[in-house]
């Protein structure tokens, strides 16, 4: 069984079908077991904490939200919490309802996309068209709100820069209300279905031991049974006033963690809707501050989980020093404790488990000239992309069997 | 344990070798000589359930390189910041990567930015950096990203 001389090693990545993002794995497996990995992560680098100094402290929020493609109200915020906790400074009651809405809109379509891909990693694409349909609009809904679809950019130290258009609000409640039972029926499904349960019970287990050593946040941590949420832990915006609770599992498999992830859609849902309703009046930020010199430590419960910031200031208007840790830094190690010993098939799933950070911000719907006036809506859109797909194939003389529709 | 708790329990175990600034109910900043930060490390590990290494900042100052470990309790909103500094030009600390998991790759991405070496660390490869910045260290103040394109051959933009 464990004969050296028929180790193989299997790489996977950087550039693969499966991984949006350049990553580069390599398994050591013997047969079918795997015995060792590694992770070769310098391939997007992109020198933000340095770009950072160089930005004012009203700049460098709009800077962060380009870390992910996902979690852009995180790491503002958790800039934000970084400088209000130096500053000493509670932010006014709208401002920090607006920001837990915006930060739980993002959880929402967070987590909708990590069960769509991780229905599509393990083959079952009707959870991926389920999930991912049930997606756009909260993302529609975020749209609306702030009138972008991932970068909002509202958060500001001591608040946030714009009000939120409330006449929307009707619109987002009747997309919670269908995302709510959308939600409860393919959490049904998942937690019932044989086929599911045989390929995730059991598979790519993190105990709570490895779980505290390797010092895993979010999600992968509440899957293996520890009660940590920052939201809860040291609340920030308007969770200390709200109804929810922390959800928790006890398996640490990739089962756990997709109950996880489908029940905190629920409570997301709850959160919503109660600041929605009790959305207070008043200012939405402090206006103009001075950052004296000093030191600040931020934290944000981000989809994946905890996100950390350290601030230093020396008293400019530009940060000396600022240290961002994403969760999906400290998750990813954990692939070493989960994934040894197990068989290659498991193992991708397994490294999706955590969903680390993938970017998925492209998307058009209507085309429209510089004067504002409609070239080509969705159908259009999709025609010309035939034709140009039609003309390709022509250049390359292989038409026949790509004939475009004469209607 | 709450933080003042936290602090008494410090100065009783450490005395003087540790130095402990309560800043808030949420935050504990201890500075610490790096030589005894396994020592800190495993106490704070075995005294507070649920403590984990949440991250490490390495940061160049004039006096040295700060080297600041940042511990969170589990369920709690402290967090406890182990502050050392270390002497250029060549910094060096002692290893946490034997103490917990979670210090391998913070302490690989301080050693690739900062040139800062961890004693004892099973795995020194690069870990962020592009290849073609191996010996260059980006955080240094003294780095400078004009003269480093026109090292490897890129028209600086700026």
């Amino acid at each position: 069984m464990s004969d050296p001389s028929s180790r193989h090693v299997v790489q996977i990545g950087p550039f693969h079908p499966l991984l949006e993002e350049p990553v580069g794995f390599s398994l050591t497996v013997e047969g079918e077991r795997v015995v060792a990995i590694d992770a070769r992560m310098d391939y997007i680098h992109k020198g933000l904490e340095r770009l950072a100094q160089e930005r004012t402290y009203d700049m460098v929020p709009i800077l962060l939200e380009r870390i992910c493609g996902i979690c852009s109200v995180t790491h503002s915020v958790c800039f934000c919490n970084a400088v209000e906790d130096l500053l000493g400074v509670e932010i006014p009651p709208r401002a920090a309802y607006i920001r837990t809405i915006i930060g739980e809109l993002e959880r929402l379509h967070s987590h909708l996309l990590w069960v769509g891909l991780a229905g599509h990693f393990i083959g079952y694409n009707t959870v991926f068209m389920w999930a991912w349909k049930y997606r756009e609009p909260v993302c529609d809904a975020f749209e609306m709100l702030t009138g972008h679809r991932q970068n909002s950019a509202l958060p500001l130290v001591g608040g946030v820069r714009r009000d939120l258009p409330v006449e929307y609000f009707p619109v987002v409640r009747k997309t919670l209300d269908e995302l709510e039972g959308q939600t409860e029926r393919l959490t049904a499904a998942v937690l019932d279905d044989p086929v599911l349960a045989a390929r995730l019970k059991g598979v790519g287990v993190l105990s709570a031991e490895a779980a505290l050593d390797y010092g895993v946040v979010g999600p992968t941590a509440r899957a293996s049974g520890l009660a940590t949420d920052v939201r809860r832990d040291e609340p920030y915006a308007a969770y200390a006033e709200l109804d929810w609770k922390v959800v928790t599992q006890d398996g640490g498999d990739v089962f756990s963690k997709a109950v996880v992830r489908l029940l905190e859609i629920l409570e997301s849902i709850r959160i919503l809707r109660q600041c929605l309703d009790r959305l207070p009046a008043g200012a939405i930020n402090l206006g103009t501050l001075h950052v004296p010199r000093g030191e600040g430590i931020g934290r944000y419960e981000a989809p994946r989980g905890e996100d950390i910031h350290y601030v230093r200031s020396n008293g400019t208007n530009m940060p000396e020093r600022l240290k961002v840790r994403a969760p999906s830094y400290v998750n990813i190690p954990s692939f070493r404790s989960s994934c040894l010993g197990a068989p290659m098939a498991d193992v991708m799933i397994t490294l999706a488990a955590c969903d680390p950070c993938y970017s998925c911000t492209e998307r058009s719907l209507v085309l429209r000239d510089a004067a504002g006036a409609r070239l080509l809506a969705t159908p259009g859109l999709i025609e010309a992309s035939r034709q140009k797909t039609f003309e390709l194939a022509r250049a390359l003389g292989h038409a026949p069997d790509l004939e475009l529709d004469p209607a | 344990m709450d933080a003042t708790a936290i602090q008494s329990r410090l100065r009783e175990e450490f005395g003087a070798r540790v130095g402990v600034a309560v800043r808030s109910a949420k935050r504990l900043y201890a500075s610490v000589d790096a030589a005894d930060l396994p020592e800190v490390v495993r106490w704070l590990r075995a005294s507070l359930p649920g403590c984990r290494l949440a991250t490490s900042t390495g940061i160049d100052l004039r006096e040295g390189i700060g080297l600041y470990h940042h511990f969170v309790v589990n369920g709690s909103p402290l967090v406890i910041t182990l502050k050392a500094l270390l002497a250029k030009p060549e910094p060096h600390a002692p290893t946490l990567a034997t103490e917990t998991a979670a210090a391998d790759w913070i302490e690989r991405e301080i050693h690739d930015l900062l040139g800062v070496r961890f004693d004892g660390h099973p795995d020194e490869r690069r870990l962020l950096k592009d290849a073609s910045m191996a010996g260059e260290l980006p955080l240094r103040r003294d780095f400078d990203p004009v003269q480093f394109k026109e090292r490897i051959g890129e028209r600086p933009e700026f």
